[in-house]
């Protein structure tokens, strides 16, 4: 009786030169308050209080946050999603909700601090920092 | 796997998503083609390592962050085109 199960994995390289894409960080912690510019850049306005901000991302964020994760998750199109469904309700583990962090990335060519996008765990919350952080770029 | 909603997720368990993370960034400067293969190579093996690698071998789950953290450095090498993976597998009669 003997098993033998092996994994290798090799890296192929080659002197060809490959552009590595310098990601820009954002200072995740430091939410910025400063409303200035908002109204003139045409962004939905937010409602904010002091410590506590709430935030009403636009549609079209929603909108485009939802077709990622359909895409992301491979839903079915029957399947209704709300801005608060919650990705575990759509059966999502953490890595699928890693991956769908990376894809917002890309989409809206924005950096998501690690510690932000542990805290995304429905569409709106997806869409409230995305339209944060869009606005500070 | 630390699935619902606020779950907080243990310090390991950040690690695993953080090396992900690292892994699906480096692939983003590879070629779209070697992109696709290095994303579908690293999700199978973290999802079959989540699903077969008992959560509480804690010994074995280090070992396996140590060896991806390596091969990451290896792949965010712009040398580094891209990633092929060997299975090898021989068994004799039967498992146990």
């Amino acid at each position: 009786m003997a098993a033998v199960s092996a994994t290798c994995v090799r890296f192929r390289t080659s002197s060809a030169e490959l552009s590595v894409r310098a990601s820009n960080q954002i200072i995740g912690k430091s939410v910025s308050l400063v409303s200035l510019g908002w109204a003139r850049t045409g962004v939905f306005p937010c409602i904010r209080t002091s410590r506590l901000q709430i935030c009403a991302a636009k549609a079209e964020t929603v909108e485009k946050v939802s077709e990622i994760v359909r895409k992301q998750l491979a839903l079915s199109p029957e399947t209704t999603l709300t801005p608060q469904t919650k990705f575990s309700e759509l059966g999502a583990d953490s890595l699928d909700t890693v991956e769908i962090v990376m894809g917002l990335e890309e989409e809206f060519n924005i950096s998501v601090e690690e510690e932000n996008s542990e805290n995304i765990t429905t569409i709106q919350e997806a869409a409230d920092l995305i339209d944060r952080l869009v606005e500070k770029n | 796997m630390g699935g619902s909603g606020k779950a907080r997720l243990s310090g390991m368990q950040k690690q695993v998503l953080a090396l992900y993370r690292g892994f699906l960034r480096a692939a983003r400067s590879k070629s779209p083609e070697e992109r696709t293969r290095i994303e579908a190579f690293v999700s199978a093996e973290f999802r079959r390592n989540s699903s077969q690698v008992d959560r509480k071998n804690f010994l074995y789950i280090e070992y396996l962050l140590r060896r991806g953290k390596r091969q990451l450095d290896q792949l965010k090498s712009p040398d580094t085109v891209g990633l092929s993976s060997l299975n090898v597998e021989v068994s004799h009669g039967e498992k146990t």
